[in-house]
């Protein structure tokens, strides 16, 4: 028989604030953290509003020695790196494994074997900060103020901060991670967009199932708060460009959406084998019971009309997890704003679900945090265990016009209640990746 | 019950050939792929060179070649690679189950425009040094173009290949640096034997070579600098005087499948996959732990999962990058797990002359060890000239050697500290 894998630790650091209760609060209150970009002179993007991140001490909680650690790295971190570490320490932490006294030469986590703890991350390939480039680029132009390569080569490179490359690669956060929290188990990091979260659940549960593994982080981390990222998806027209209330811009599944809301955060969960938490005593949120992904195949630009992509992963999901469409709960759905994903994934739960799309309550929330790529379906799944286990569903911010093509029982205006612990996320990439995870929650 | 899963098709295009069979002849006859960087002006660069795959047509590999116009060389690289692995396996692109196929990419990042890039940096640039992003856009928006932003993202090459298969079932894109597509085999095979799949597209792509992965590199003293006008010789695994890796590029795919799969459309089995490991060093940023603790772990569970002892392995495909501490520590971690018999399993490094195809690398290696059970031959270790006192076992120095090869070994340890191994055997039914 496999492995049974529950989740015992949360942790998450988003627009919404420090702190997996923060993400939770914001969305039962219906309180947007989206606001105008600040980060950087957004002026001349047409897209200038964004999820972004609070202010955040990445070594908050930890060991003396781990913030030595943090403090000592924290410039060869990008944001994605740093938001990624603290998302994990405050889901070790809420795990409640005991920190061991390194004084007494302790482990830091001293009852574990800690080549059983690995992680799994949603990361992307991070876009250079523009300011570490700057003094490079000046120093290769020529006397006429044009750039080459050959000035570059000679001048430039000289010029970067030699741990530069170190500072943005997409394995990073794992490397930091593991080494603060010494995970020697399996780690992988999982480039697949706005898919990135949720797939990492699914693969990390898979290697606690083969038995690699009795503890797992799993997790995603991104900031598209960033002026190329902006840029780039501001290029392909997936942003709200309405910048006059920020906290009404992003409108999942509303007929006035505009496009999505570039954000930023963190979300981790530890996954850890029922056995073992059970024998532990650990405090539990739920139960990872199955998870699916599927892909479309629209083209890298393009999302799937009839939901396919979505559909797959759920179907997958569904199936894993032995539970039937009209016994869930409620879903939290991916609902990024953005018009051609939204009706792609609404179509996806109409095929997968069939009749029970129309009973099952759907939320989303994007309107609360805005698209934290692939943060962002971690950030779902703790908001599934830490606020849906009260019985209610809250509405999904923004939806005041409910777009009628959805065909969804989507949650407007007031909670709905929860109709059983069986809750579905779901996230998908545009041109890529869905992922689909069932779990059970604790009410 | 675990299911078997066995490699049927293999595709491959690198600095040494456009297909699998030329590839390994050139690797067998010790050629080398290294030369002058050709793709960009990289004269005044510490490093002036690499291993480029030649140019090819992409029009035989796809259906559609307009729809890859703005695709970086790494997508270009798997859909040529694909394509050889599909048809070496028989498989038309009507023949898959759409639900019933995955795909697992290790992957690296597709082209970065850099003169657009840093046209539009210098545009915002102020006289105090920093960039405003509003300079930044003013220009940016009027060069950039939207599709080639979205190529640069790592999960492009299995998005296309989604898209040219027509495979909606699970897809993965993974990033852990030089062990990318170790562990996107590795993992792959985990879906097939747990009967998730039936079929799984799985290999790497990825090229570095561009002024901002030559300029990384660079910085980090990771790639070797010389001679410039021997640049064949300085890619020198497990010599005494090696001084850095030499960048590569390019991709391996391969067709794996569960057994009764492949079986029941009477499939080529090319090789079985039967072990896979990977850990985390959890030491230190850039330096691997000096007693090679992660390495060895991942060593150690892929020989436990494929139930094989240390002398049962004929061959280990060595993650020998050329480096000083990776080549130390391998030997070392070789050492410890293998124990006596270290000194007599063969070890050789293909990046001697295919440069370090970074993602790709681990499933090129993989396919090496497929082919060196094929021909009974193992690839040899080039440039192996001056001893290195701590690097003291059987590298298979600079030539082809005949052996008997039923069980290799494949190891890849990435920049970061992720870990990967896989076992590959003869096929017996």
């Amino acid at each position: 028989m496999s492995r049974r894998i529950v989740i015992t630790g949360l942790g998450a650091v988003t627009p919404a604030g420090v702190g997996a209760a923060a993400l939770a609060a914001a969305v039962r209150e219906g309180r947007s953290a989206v606001g105008p970009i600040t980060r950087f002179d957004a002026s001349r993007h047409p897209s200038r509003v964004a999820g972004q991140a609070p202010d955040f001490d990445p070594s908050e909680g930890v060991r003396k020695e781990q913030g030595r650690y943090i403090k000592k790295n924290i410039k060869v971190m990008a944001l994605d790196i740093q938001l990624a570490v603290a998302a994990v320490n405050l889901a070790v932490l809420d795990s409640g494994l005991p920190p061991g006294d390194p004084k007494a030469g302790q482990a830091v986590l001293p009852t574990i074997d800690h080549a059983r703890l690995g992680m799994v991350f949603g990361t992307s390939f991070i876009p250079t900060e523009l300011d570490d480039l700057a003094a490079p680029i000046q120093a290769a132009q020529g006397a006429d103020g044009q750039f080459t390569l050959k000035g570059w080569g000679e001048r430039g490179i000289a010029q970067m901060f030699p741990l530069w490359l170190l500072k943005y690669l997409p394995n990073m956060h794992a490397c930091h991670a593991g080494i603060l929290w010494d995970a020697q188990g399996p780690s992988n990091s999982l480039t697949t967009s706005d898919a990135g979260g949720l797939l990492a659940v699914d693969e990390a549960a898979r290697i606690i199932r083969r038995g690699h593994a009795d503890w797992m982080l799993a997790g995603g981390a991104e900031s598209r708060v960033h002026p190329v990222l902006v840029l780039r998806y501001c290029l392909a027209n997936r942003l709200a460009t309405a910048n006059s209330i920020p906290a009404a811009a992003c409108r999942p599944f509303d007929l006035d959406r505009t496009g999505a809301v570039a954000a930023e955060g963190a979300a981790a969960v530890m996954l850890e084998a029922a056995d073992v938490a059970e024998k532990r005593g650990a405090r539990i949120y739920g139960e990872v019971l199955g998870t699916g992904a599927g892909t479309t195949t629209a083209g890298i630009n393009a999302c799937d009309a009839d939901g396919r992509a979505v559909a797959t992963a759920v179907r997958r999901a569904l199936a894993a997890a032995a539970v039937q469409p009209a016994d869930l709960g409620a879903i939290v759905a991916h609902g990024t704003a953005f018009a051609p994903q939204d009706s792609s994934e609404a179509a996806g739960l109409r095929a997968a679900l069939g009749p029970a799309a129309e009973t099952v309550p759907v939320t989303a929330i994007k309107g609360v945090t805005g698209n934290m790529g692939a943060a962002g379906g971690a950030a779902e799944l703790v908001v599934a265990l830490l606020l849906l286990g009260g019985g209610r569903v809250p509405p999904i911010l923004n939806c005041s016009r409910p777009d009628p093509a959805a065909g969804l029982n989507l949650v407007v205006g007031r909670a709905a209640p929860l109709r059983s612990d069986l809750v579905l996320v779901t996230s998908n990439a545009v041109g890529g990746q869905a992922a689909a995870a069932v779990v059970r929650i604790k009410k | 019950m675990k299911r078997r899963v066995v490699i049927t098709g293999i595709g491959s295009v690198t600095p040494l050939g456009l297909s699998v069979e030329e590839t390994w002849r050139n690797l067998i006859a010790g050629k080398s792929g290294i030369r002058p960087i050709a793709i960009f002006d990289a004269g005044t660069f510490p490093t002036t060179f690499a291993a480029q795959v030649p140019d090819f047509d992409l029009a035989p590999y796809v259906r559609n070649p307009g729809e890859f116009r703005k695709a970086g060389r790494n997508v270009r690289f798997a859909m040529a690679a694909a394509r050889q692995a599909v048809d070496d396996a028989g498989l038309a692109a009507g023949r898959f189950d759409p639900e019933r196929t995955g795909i697992y990419m290790g992957s690296g990042e597709g082209a970065l425009d850099f003169f657009t890039l840093c046209q539009s940096v210098a545009h915002g640039t102020g006289p105090d040094g920093k960039v405003s992003a509003a300079g930044f856009a003013e220009m940016g928006f009027k060069r950039y173009d939207a599709i080639c932003e979205l190529e640069q993202e790592p999960n492009m090459p299995a998005n296309h290949l989604a898209a040219e298969y027509g495979i909606c079932g699970p897809t993965y894109s993974c990033l852990t640096a030089c062990a990318a597509s170790t562990q996107a085999v590795g993992e792959a095979m985990d879906l097939l034997r747990i009967g998730e799949l039936d079929t799984v597209i799985a290999g790497g792509t990825h090229s570095m070579i561009h002024p901002l992965g030559v300029t990384g590199f660079n910085l980090l003293t990771a790639i070797s600098t010389g001679p410039k006008d021997q640049p064949w010789r300085a890619s020198r695994p497990f010599d005494r005087d090696r001084a850095g890796f030499v960048l590569g590029e390019g991709s391996t795919v391969m067709i794996l499948e569960n057994l009764e799969h492949a079986r029941a459309r009477g499939a080529k089995i090319r090789a079985e996959l039967t072990g896979y490991g990977s850990s985390t060093d959890a030491y230190r940023m850039t330096d691997i732990h000096p007693e090679g603790r992660g390495p060895a772990a991942a060593i150690r569970m892929a020989l436990q999962d494929a139930g094989v002892r240390p002398e049962d392995v004929d061959y280990i495909s060595a993650h020998g990058t050329g480096t000083q501490e990776n080549d130390k520590v391998e030997t070392l971690t070789v050492k410890l797990v293998f124990g006596p018999h270290a000194h007599k399993v063969p070890i050789s490094s293909v990046k001697s002359t295919l440069g370090h195809l970074i993602a790709a690398a681990g499933a090129t290696e993989l396919m090496t060890c497929v082919l060196a059970i094929r021909d009974q031959v193992l690839p040899p270790t080039m440039n192996l000239e001056t001893p290195d006192p701590q690097c003291d076992l059987d590298y298979v120095p600079n030539a082809a050697r005949k052996a008997r090869v039923e069980v290799c070994l494949s190891n890849s340890f990435g920049f970061g500290g992720q870990n990967d191994s896989l076992v590959v055997r003869r096929f017996v039914p």
